[in-house]
């Protein structure tokens, strides 16, 4: 055990005096399935964080937890320095908080303009029905100030390509009144124009400073080039925090495969344990069981603690 | 075997070339087919032409009043059961409550209330029954199917307990004889005599008794359903829950009070209709086979008028076109003199020809639509 990889510290809650958003002690459990242990992170005024983690952390349950869409088990949530429970997402938004989800909720069977509007419809008076040619006309005044080419905006987007989707999830957020965006994996389908564009989009925001962003990506050179500040999720814990002038693509990276290289340990010594557990009732199986194991585990360094392991579950 | 190719031959020569000069060739069709029910309108005045070449009647007045019920009261059913199946559900209780609404009718009239609140009153019943379907698929999360599968098993059952399995009259639909007198010129001298006239009341002539009370009925509530459909955030949010669930509950449209809203939508049209027919009839009948032959045809309306049964497009429209087709069928056969037995029959085999060219037709109009 004692030549694993180093355990990463928790880091402890933070704060700073401009906090627009706070989020402490946070955990989710999906029935067997831990998502968030224990989860503090902060959010400056005018700031761009970016959020990373493995696939499963929990980044996205995180992100889900603070637009309403989920409500977390445990943990606290602050929005400007007053307790903050929304109660769905329309809450959150009138709140002024508004996401793009990692599968964009987008309508298919709808409109590019239906799309952007989808909860903040324009309707008339007194009898509200859709004010569908002031919408098209406003949608299409956004696409043009975000930069985002859409040739016709009263197609269905399910005819629009996947970097054209993912534009319009993140313009139709960009374009609400909120002041914190949260953005789930925003790049994700995109090329790399498109991708350009929307980061641009996101350094123009951070340029104007009336909006404070959370981001997550994949990409650890669009995090430093896009954020102020790193998170990083693992095991359901914050288990980095770093402005990013103070980090760089080799340390996120280092942190990434110590994680990868603990979790190879984890399923060997899974592995080796499944092993033992016939190796119990049986004498000549259970010995070549162990065998198997031992060998296996060996890779990892844990043989002698899978053995001792084994041992006492037998004896 | 020379008439294998020569049908196809013309069909495949025709379809480039609508597709490649959509504004040039007849410009008419290529409005219609740019609808999104073009198809079925096309399929439904084919048919329609059809019976009037073979028949000499079916192009008279008199045959369109009697072509009336057999697709006006479809028209009502289909309306709301695809604001049900834009969701991507279905509502099968709609039978019920067509069996039960004009029976509870029957029995708050006989409890001394006037007709017009006995007439809300049923339909509020059917309004709450519509609701607690809504509340199992959306709250509790039981298929819609089975859920309205069991209230209408559910209400059918309990209109044959509450009427004991016997018909009973529609109140205010009864023929009054009227005595008039009517003040007659005869050689110059007038003469008032007496006459008996055969007179239903105001209320049978606006609920389903007058001629083309249950097509102005329809046409209502099919042009009100489709702008709230069309025009609507409800609409909207319809389409929306139908074609993204997950993205729509994610974007902050309220899946659950849609989904109820729906589904009391759907069994306050389907008891309107039951009122309306038995009211048209002059009889209220406890007859559940009715009731479900009468479901089948409002959804097989909603699926011919192009709504998909995996929710997420359709229009009320597209349902009353869909009922139109239906019924000029029914009664065209009938015209035809298709023997009784028959009828069924050739009616299947007509439904599944006049799909198969649907099909077809919907491939030139998605010619005409992108070109």
């Amino acid at each position: 055990m004692a030549d694993q990889a180093p355990i990463l510290p928790v880091v402890p809650p933070r704060s700073a005096p401009d906090d627009v958003l706070r989020v402490e002690h946070i955990a989710k459990r999906f029935g067997p399935v831990t998502a968030l242990r224990d989860v503090s992170l902060h959010l400056r005024k005018g700031e761009v964080l970016g959020l990373l983690g493995d696939n499963g952390s929990g980044k996205s349950t995180l992100i889900k937890i603070i637009c309403g869409f989920q409500k977390q088990d445990s943990g606290r949530m602050f929005l400007h320095g007053q307790p903050y429970q929304p109660r769905s997402v329309d809450d959150a938004r009138s709140k002024g908080i508004d996401t793009v989800y990692q599968d964009l909720a987008l309508i298919d069977e709808l409109s590019v303009y239906h799309n952007l509007f989808l909860r903040r419809e324009l309707v008339h008076r007194p009898l509200p029905l859709l004010a569908n040619r002031q919408m098209k006309r406003q949608a299409r005044a956004a696409l043009d100030e975000i930069g985002i080419n859409i040739p016709r905006i009263d197609v269905a987007v399910a005819r629009l390509s996947g970097g054209q989707r993912q534009a319009i999830a993140v313009a139709r957020t960009v374009n609400s009144d909120a002041d914190i965006l949260l953005l789930d994996e925003p790049l994700a389908a995109m090329g790399a124009k498109e991708g350009a564009m929307i980061l641009d989009l996101v350094a123009r925001l951070k340029a104007e400073g009336r909006v404070s962003i959370i981001m997550i990506l994949h990409n650890y050179v669009h995090v430093l080039e896009a954020c102020d500040r790193v998170s990083m999720i693992q095991d359901g814990e914050i288990a980095l925090d770093k402005p990013t002038v103070e980090t760089s693509v080799e340390e996120l990276t280092d942190i990434v495969v110590n994680e990868y290289r603990r979790a190879r340990i984890a399923a060997h010594e899974a592995e080796a344990r499944a092993g033992r557990g016939p190796g119990a009732d049986g004498g000549a199986a259970g010995a070549g069981g162990a065998g198997g194991a031992g060998g296996a585990a060996g890779a990892g360094g844990a043989a002698g603690a899978g053995g001792a392991e084994g041992a006492d579950a037998s004896g | 075997m020379t008439g294998g190719p020569a049908p196809g031959s013309p069909a495949t020569a025709e379809g480039p070339g609508a597709r490649s000069h959509p504004s040039e060739t007849n410009g008419l069709l290529a409005r219609i087919l740019s609808l999104r029910e073009g198809s079925i309108i096309v399929v439904t005045l084919v048919t329609a032409i059809y019976f009037a070449i073979n028949t000499s009647t079916f192009l008279t007045g008199s045959n369109f009043k009697s072509l009336l019920p057999y697709f006006a009261p479809l028209a009502i059913l289909a309306a709301g059961e695809v604001f049900v199946m834009i969701l991507g559900e279905i509502d099968l209780s709609i039978g019920a409550m067509y069996l039960i609404a004009p029976f509870i009718f029957y029995k708050l009239s006989t409890a001394g209330i006037p007709l017009v609140p006995c007439v809300i009153l049923a339909l509020l019943c059917c309004m709450v029954v519509g609701f607690v379907n809504g509340f199992f698929v959306a709250v509790v999360g039981i298929s819609s199917f089975v859920t309205t599968l069991g209230m209408l098993f559910t209400f059918e059952g309990l209109t044959l307990i509450i009427s004991h399995g016997a018909p009973v009259n529609t109140p205010g639909a009864q023929i009054q004889q009227v005595q008039v007198k009517v003040d007659h010129v005869i050689n110059g001298h007038h003469v008032v005599l007496t006459e008996t006239v055969n007179k239903i009341s105001t209320f049978a002539h606006v609920f389903g008794g007058g001629t083309y009370s249950e097509l102005i009925w329809a046409l209502v509530i099919v042009i009100v359903l489709q702008v709230t459909l069309s025009f609507s955030r409800w609409g909207l949010y319809t389409v929306a829950i139908g074609s993204n669930k997950l993205g729509a509950a994610e974007a902050g449209v309220g899946v659950r009070l849609v989904t109820v809203r729906n589904f009391i939508l759907c069994a306050l049209t389907a008891g309107m209709v039951g009122v309306l027919e038995a009211v048209r009839a002059g009889s209220v009948q406890p007859d559940p086979a009715g009731a479900n032959e009468i479901l089948f045809f409002a959804i097989a309306s909603a699926v011919i008028g192009g709504t998909l049964l995996a929710g997420g497009s359709g229009t009320v429209i597209g349902a009353l076109i869909g009922a139109l087709f239906l019924g000029v069928l029914q009664d065209g056969l009938i015209l035809q003199g298709v023997n009784a037995n028959y009828k069924l029959f050739y009616l299947g085999l007509a439904i599944i020809v006049a799909m198969t060219v649907n099909v077809y037709v919907q491939r030139v109009r998605r010619g005409y639509r992108s070109g």
